[in-house]
Parts: C-alpha cells; sequence; structure tokens
C-alpha cells in the first residue's frame, strides 16, 4: 500500500467534498439547525399537551353503599385534579361524560373497583389521579386502607385499537412519506438528468397530464409502501405485546378500525407525492433533488409526529395541518372514534394542497430556468458585481441559527438581558456585517439601507401599529397559547421584580430587535431569496425563517406572519427602514400592553368588541399596505 | 418556394443579461436540409430549442408547421433528437416506441406496424426487446432516431445528432437524414462538425455569439468568402468582424 497516494486521494476527496456547498449544508446544517428545532418544538408540544392534561379535572363518581365520606371528602379537597358527580354508570364512560367510576364493595369496606375505559386518554388518566390518591391514603382515623381493582369497560378491540393508535398513524405516515420520496426523485431530477426530459416535453402532451401522471405514479408506490407497512407493524406491534404480556393476553386487533385506518394512506400519498414530484421538479440532478427534499422530509413529519404525540382533536385548524391532520384522522379511526366533520376536512383539505402541489409541479416542471444550465456566478467573491445568493440567505440563517441555540440561548438562561442583547447586536447584526465584509459589497447594499420615502414609513408606522390585534385573535383560533406560557412570555417582557423600566424594556425588546433582526432577516435573508424567488415567494419564506427563529411552537405563526409582512414592506419599499420602524411600533405595542395588562382585560372583552378591534387591525394594515406599495425609490428598481 | 415548415422570424432569446440569440430569423421548407453552424455557446441549441418549443423565444416568433412552437400542433409535427437525448433505460425499444406511439395519438395497430418498418429500417430487430440502457451509443442513437420519426413528422430537429458517435454510426445517421430529405421533410440540422454540414445541407447558416453571421448554400457561401473549406470560411467571417471563437 502506498499511503502518500492514500493521502493525496484523501485530500482530493475532501477538497471536492467542502467545495460541495450542498454536502455541506446537509452535513452540518441538518443536523445543527434542523434537529434541534424540531426536538425544540416537540418538546413545546409535549409541555403544552402536559398543560391541557394537568389543567383539565377528571370527571368522576362514586357509587355503591358502604363508609365513603373520607374519600369522598379527599377528592373534593382537589377540585383542581377532580370533578365529583352525585351518580353515574359505566355507560357514561363508555360515552365520554364520565372519565371513571369507583364502585364500592358493600361487603368489604376496604376494597373498590375503579371503572375506566382504557381505550380513551382522559379516562385512563383519571384511573391514575385515582390511584395515586387511594394509595396514599387517606388521612388517619377517617377510614381502613383501601385496596382497588381496576376494570376497563372498553372492548379489548378497542384497547388494542388505542395501543396500536399510539404508534401505527405516525410510522404509517412516515412510511409514506419515505415510500414518495425516492421514487419522486426519480421521475422529476432523474428524468432531468438522464436526458428524457427533453424528449417527453417535445411531445404533444400538456404538462397537467404528465405530472399528474408522475403524481399518481408516486402516490401508487408510496401507498404501497404503506399498505405494507401498516401491516407488517399491526402484526408486529400485537406480536410484542403478547410476548409482554405475562398471560399472553393480548388486546383484539380491530381489523376493521384498523383497515379503515389504512384509508387515510390513500390521500396521504397523494399529498406527499405531489409535494414531493413538485419540489423534484426544480432540481436539476438527482443530487440537487436530495439536497431539497431531504430537509423538507423532516419538516414534513413535525407535524405528523405533533399529531401523534399532541393528543390534538382533530377539528379547527389541526384538521387543515397536512400530514398532522392525517395522523390525527389514523388515529381517531383506528380507535372507532373518528366524526365526521373532522375527517371530511382532514380530507379535503389533503386533496386541496394535493391539487395545489401538482398545479405548482406542472408549471415548474419544463420552466426555462429548469432547461438550462446552472448559471455561473457573474463575479468572483469581493468583486464589485458580487450580490446575495439565495445560498448566502440560507447559509446565514443556518449560521444565525446555530449561534442562536447553542452559543447566545445558553448565555440567556444565565442572564436574559445580556443573553438577549448578545444574540441580537453579536450574533445577528454581526454576522450581517462580517458577510458584508467578506463578500466585499458594503453594509448598506447587503441590508438594503436606503433613505425611504415619508409615505413608505407612514405606511410602515401603520401596519407596525396595526398588525398585533388581527395576528393575535389569528394565531389565538389557530393554536391557543397556554395562559402558563403567556404569563411566562409577559414576565419576560416586563420582570415582576421591576428590575427593567419601560424605557430599558423598549430599547432591549423593540429598538434591539428591530434593527439587528431587520438587518438579518429584511437585509440578505429576503434579498438573497429574492433572487431565485418571486415576491410572494421570498416573503412567505423569509416569514417562515423568521417564525422559525423564534424558537417557539405558540409563537410561529404570529411571528410568521408578522415576517411576512416586515418582508413585503421591505420589498415595496426596497428600503430596510420602514421595516424596522414598522417593527419596532409591533414590539413597543406588545410591550405597552404587557405593562399595563390590557391584554389580560381584552380576555373579558366582548365578542363584539373584540370584532371591531380586529377589524381596525385590519384596516391599519390595509391602509398602511396601500401607502408602502410602489414606494420603491427609481433608483432602486 | 414550397411552403416554409420551420420558422424563427426575428427572434432573440436572452438568459439574464446575456443573449444567447439574437434577431434570428430563418425558415426551412420542406425537402430541404439547413444547416445550423457554429462554435461550441453560439447559440444554435437555443435556436433549435426555441424551434422545438423548450424555450420561449424573448422576442420575435417561433412556428412549426404553421403553429406557434409551443403549441401541441406543432409538436405533432415535430421529432427532435439530440445529441444528449436519453431514453427510458428500463424500458424496451418496443416499450419506449409504445409510450411514444400513444402520446402522439396512434392506433396500438398503427404503432406496431410503424415499430416492425422502423425495426427493419433501422438493424433494431435483435435489441427490440433489451433494456435501453444495457444499448451501445450507437445502438441507443438509432432507437432515438426511431422514436423521433415514429409518428412521421413533417420536420426534424436535430441537435448535434452525430456528437460522440462512432465513424459507422455516424455514417448511418447522414444516410438517414439523407433519406428523410428523399420524404419530403424539413430538417433543421446543427452541428460544429462543418464538413459533415457540407457533405449534407441544401443552406447552411453560420452562427456566432447567438447572431446570423452568413446564410447560403455551402458552395456559395465558399465562393464568396474565397474559401476551400466551410471551417476556413467561418475563420474568415469571424477575423472579418473582429471576434475569435
Amino acid at each position: 500500500m502506498n499511503l502518500r497516494h492514500v493521502a493525496i486521494t484523501l485530500a482530493k476527496e475532501l477538497r471536492e467534498a467542502l467545495r460541495d456547498r450542498r454536502t455541506l449544508a446537509i452535513m452540518i446544517l441538518l443536523p445543527l439547525v434542523v434537529y434541534p428545532l424540531l426536538s425544540l418544538l416537540a418538546a413545546q408540544v409535549a409541555t403544552g399537551r402536559d398543560k391541557q392534561r394537568e389543567q383539565r379535572p377528571s370527571t368522576v363518581a362514586l357509587v355503591g353503599s358502604g363508609p365513603d365520606h373520607a374519600l369522598a371528602a379527599s377528592i373534593r379537597q382537589n377540585p383542581t385534579l377532580f370533578v365529583l358527580l352525585p351518580a353515574g354508570t359505566a355507560a357514561d364512560i363508555e360515552g365520554g361524560s364520565l372519565d371513571a367510576l369507583i364502585e364500592r364493595d358493600s361487603r368489604d369496606a376496604t376494597k373498590l373497583t375503579l371503572v375506566y375505559d382504557a381505550s380513551r386518554d382522559e379516562s385512563r388518566m383519571a384511573e391514575e389521579r385515582l390511584s395515586d390518591l387511594i394509595a396514599k391514603g387517606l388521612p388517619d382515623g377517617c377510614a381502613p386502607t383501601l385496596t382497588a381493582d381496576r376494570r376497563s369497560v372498553a372492548p379489548q378491540a378497542r384497547v388494542g385499537g388505542y395501543l396500536l393508535s399510539k404508534a401505527l398513524p405516525l410510522f404509517v405516515v412516515l412510511m409514506v412519506l419515505l415510500g414518495a420520496f425516492y421514487p419522486a426523485i426519480d421521475v422529476t431530477a432523474g428524468e432531468r438528468e438522464r436526458g428524457t426530459l427533453e424528449t417527453v416535453l417535445c411531445s404533444p402532451i400538456q404538462r397537467f397530464d404528465l405530472m399528474f401522471g408522475k403524481v399518481l405514479a408516486v402516490a401508487t408506490l408510496a401507498a404501497l409502501t404503506g399498505v405494507l407497512n401498516l401491516a407488517s407493524m399491526a402484526i408486529t406491534l400485537m406480536q410484542i405485546l403478547r410476548l409482554a404480556t405475562a398471560q399472553n393476553v393480548v388486546p383484539d386487533v380491530p381489523w376493521g378500525h384498523a383497515l379503515a385506518a389504512s384509508l387515510v394512506i390513500f390521500p396521504a400519498a397523494l399529498l406527499f407525492a405531489a409535494a414531493f414530484v413538485a419540489l423534484g421538479a426544480t432540481a436539476r440532478t438527482l443530487k440537487e433533488a436530495q439536497t431539497l427534499l431531504l430537509p423538507v422530509y423532516f419538516l414534513t413529519v413535525a407535524p405528523a409526529m405533533a399529531g401523534a404525540i399532541g393528543e390534538y382533536r382533530l377539528a379547527g385548524i389541526a384538521a387543515w395541518i397536512p400530514g398532522m391532520n392525517v395522523t390525527l384522522l389514523a388515529r381517531d379511526l383506528m380507535v372507532g372514534r373518528a366524526h365526521w366533520s373532522g375527517g371530511l376536512a382532514a380530507l379535503l383539505s389533503t386533496l386541496i394542497f394535493a391539487a395545489a402541489a401538482l398545479a405548482v409541479a406542472a408549471r415548474i416542471y419544463d420552466s426555462e430556468r429548469f432547461m438550462v444550465p446552472a448559471p455561473r456566478r457573474q463575479a468572483q467573491p469581493g468583486s464589485a458585481t458580487r450580490t446575495t445568493t439565495a445560498g448566502d440567505a440560507l447559509t446565514l440563517f443556518g449560521l444565525a441559527f446555530l449561534l442562536l441555540y447553542f452559543v447566545f440561548l445558553p448565555i440567556e438562561q444565565h442572564h436574559l438581558t445580556a443573553g438577549l442583547l448578545a444574540a441580537e447586536w453579536i450574533g445577528l447584526l454581526g454576522l450581517v456585517g462580517l458577510f458584508a465584509r467578506v463578500s466585499g459589497q458594503g453594509f448598506a447594499k447587503v441590508v438594503g439601507l436606503t433613505r425611504p420615502t415619508a409615505r413608505a414609513l407612514l405606511g410602515a408606522a401603520l401596519v407596525g401599529c396595526g398588525a398585533w390585534a388581527a395576528v393575535a385573535v389569528l394565531s389565538e383560533w389557530l393554536l391557543p397559547v397556554p395562559k402558563e406560557m403567556l404569563e411566562q412570555l409577559r414576565r419576560s417582557l416586563v420582570p415582576l421584580d421591576g428590575s427593567r423600566g419601560f424605557v430599558g424594556t423598549l430599547l432591549l425588546v423593540a429598538v434591539s430587535p428591530a434593527i439587528c433582526e431587520e438587518a438579518l432577516f429584511r437585509g440578505p435573508i429576503l434579498r438573497g431569496l429574492r433572487t431565485r424567488l418571486d415576491a410572494v415567494a421570498a416573503a412567505a419564506i423569509t416569514g417562515l425563517l423568521f417564525g422559525l427563529f423564534h424558537l417557539d411552537l405558540y409563537r410561529l405563526i404570529p411571528t410568521a406572519i408578522l415576517g411576512v409582512l416586515l418582508s413585503w414592506i421591505a420589498l415595496e419599499c426596497g428600503s430596510i427602514v420602514p421595516s424596522m420602524l414598522a417593527h419596532f411600533c409591533n414590539n413597543a405595542i406588545l410591550i405597552t400592553l404587557a405593562r399595563s395588562r390590557l391584554d389580560q382585560r381584552m380576555e373579558s372583552l366582548s365578542h363584539r368588541a373584540i370584532t371591531l378591534i380586529v377589524l381596525a387591525s385590519l384596516a391599519l394594515v390595509g391602509v398602511g399596505l396601500m401607502l408602502v406599495r410602489g414606494t420603491r425609490r427609481k433608483r432602486e428598481m | 418556394m414550397p411552403e416554409p415548415l420551420a420558422v424563427l422570424d426575428n427572434a432573440s432569446k436572452s438568459f439574464g443579461t446575456v443573449g444567447a440569440v439574437v434577431e434570428l430569423s430563418l425558415s426551412i421548407p420542406g425537402g430541404e436540409i439547413y444547416g445550423l453552424l457554429g462554435p461550441n455557446g453560439a447559440g444554435k441549441t437555443t435556436a433549435l430549442r426555441m424551434l422545438a418549443g423548450l424555450l420561449s423565444p424573448t422576442s420575435g416568433r417561433a412556428t412549426l408547421a404553421g403553429h406557434d412552437a409551443k403549441s401541441t400542433s406543432a409538436k405533432t409535427a415535430l421529432g427532435y433528437l439530440s445529441g444528449s437525448t436519453g431514453l427510458f433505460g428500463r424500458l424496451t425499444p418496443r416499450e419506449v416506441l409504445d409510450y411514444f406511439g400513444q402520446i402522439h395519438g396512434l392506433s396500438r395497430r398503427e404503432i406496431r406496424a410503424r415499430a416492425e418498418v422502423l425495426a427493419r429500417d433501422l438493424a433494431l430487430d435483435a435489441i427490440f426487446d433489451r433494456r435501453c440502457e444495457v444499448l451501445s451509443t450507437g445502438e441507443r442513437q438509432r432507437v432515438s432516431i426511431a422514436r423521433a420519426v415514429l409518428h412521421d413528422p413533417a420536420v426534424l430537429i436535430l441537435d448535434e445528432p452525430t456528437s460522440g458517435l462512432d465513424v459507422l454510426a455516424s455514417r448511418f445517421m447522414r444516410d438517414f437524414i439523407l433519406g428523410e430529405r428523399a420524404r419530403g421533410k424539413a430538417i433543421l440540422f446543427s452541428t460544429h462538425y462543418l464538413a459533415e454540414a457540407d457533405l449534407l445541407c441544401d443552406r447552411i447558416g453560420f452562427l456566432h455569439f447567438g447572431r446570423l453571421l452568413r446564410e447560403g448554400t455551402p458552395a456559395a457561401i465558399r465562393a464568396s468568402l474565397g474559401a476551400g473549406t466551410l471551417e476556413e470560411a467561418f475563420l474568415k467571417l469571424v477575423e472579418d468582424r473582429g471576434d475569435s471563437a
């Protein structure tokens, strides 16, 4: 063996690999950005779920004859845990109006039976709470020590369905996603790379027909993967349960329900196939397609995972979130509790999203942008003509995220003010400054620091002052923030110990983000994305990144909407200054509301009053957006 | 003069600020082979792609058989083949022809009949049921020819069809082109092998940096520039303009 040749080859291969920015992105940014982000959001979902569960008291009843006063008194002493009803039956538990029933044994005063529904989470929790209460024992001298047996009213088949519903829907969605992944790449980027695309596009076939055929092919393969996995996993899980139970008593598999649950595979497969084909259609090569689809795969897993662990109901916005809705529908079908309205909304929204993705795929597949070779960089870094690219935008977001997550968040946990200031001025503004220097473009050019018109400033101020109410109501409707989390946020804005005054808070939470966050997000990120995307798409993605950057599931929607509005302002005005002003106004109003606790008072307002506030808010935003429209100065065009 | 079947009318195509083709006009009637010549990057492929409906002209017009080149009607009249044209590797030549025949609206019987004729003419019988991915370059090119002419199109656009082929395969391709001309097809053909164009083309156009420098029969162009070969003629044209390839 010639070690020198090994070393030469090693050096050459590493040099090549490290010059491939996509490889670097997958290797570094994916594990360091996407995984922490997903785990953080998943943890927040779990925390929110626990808090919701803790907040809900269990409805219980005590029946049968015997000395019960002490037990009943103990239950009544825990009003946050229990609501004691005067009577109840097993049928009430099955019907869902009662969570658990305590049956006393008329012959033995120390014996109780806890009746519950093992296929319902609320009922299981009631059983756990009652068991804990009984295990702690009643006050001395009140009663003899109690022993409790447990009896579930749910048939074995439903319990089997419940157990399967905990894991199978998520696995099935994951398998469908995986089943769509490679076929989608193959029929799009693969076709382009193999040189068969030109041939097909020269034939008299409509783009939509072509893409529809491709999507159906990918969906068929994905659905097949899903069906096979569902069957295999159902059998495997039951075998595991059989081995795990000492008596080899296994809950029945509700095959009818499992079959019904498997029906969600088909719309899910169609949606994922259409989405992946649309994305794959934008890639020139197989490698590029894999690079594009892998992060999207993980992001698509997130809502499905939230649906699986979040114990959400299939209603409202949950029924319209792709991935999450089919997971919830599969779960409900598995336990036999699906409601037609939620199911219909889930199926309808999935088909709508699939159709939209298909339309996008058909539109972009023969786009001339992908027909010609990738444009070469027009100038080397450091030259006067260097501009920020979409790749720069995503790299900057990744770096800012890494700095925030691994450096500044730990500092914030020790010292909030120092951490916040460092994150904003070093992690964001410093990063932009460094990028401006390295790319040789100059800070003003990188962020778009130009003199805005007075009309642009007025419009931006109106948007900044008006957006909060509409955004708050919308996010409350879509994903309500648990009260404890809201209070935590309020305390971080306005410390109870009065350690930070109004001006200090304004500088820290309004001025600082308005300058630093805007410099990064409405600067190189938005401007970089705009070089590859149209204005709407660039604003939407910048808004989403802005929302994700705040690392808070419950603030994701409001910050993302605000991010889109700020991006739109920056694009219309051709200057960063108006979006900074709008950002400042928005944050300043939120601080004012939190300090005066006006937000809490709003909760007691009538529906009509809230409607009026939202309408006024929308009017301000509308007028503001009209004012900023077309205010880009000519030299900026 | 017969009606032109392939027309570029003052067509330009820009990518960003770069003009790939600038105000190019040409028209090819049936029974003519037109050679679009020029070095790499001259704009030949872009011009052909506009005519094939793959790219829209930034300005001007591209039509095939009287229809806008992007339209389905135009594509029905088009047979397109390029040096880099791929085949579906996991399908057999028979399946490839079946797929494209159906897209072109041919019946199963028509496809079978056409495929038999093409298999005989293009010597495909021995490979007709083998996967395309195992075929040699020359065999693949013959399958591609069969695919391009399966529906008997009025216009053939051939983008560097002999690129990468060996002597025998190139000869086969030239014979095929001449045969199609005899059948009344309008053939637009691009190459940077100028000797090949001299052998084949009725008319040629020299393209350089997206502009048509000269158009005419090979003999007329050679004579007008006092050149013995098309290569000399092209170099003189470029030198006269002060450009270099």
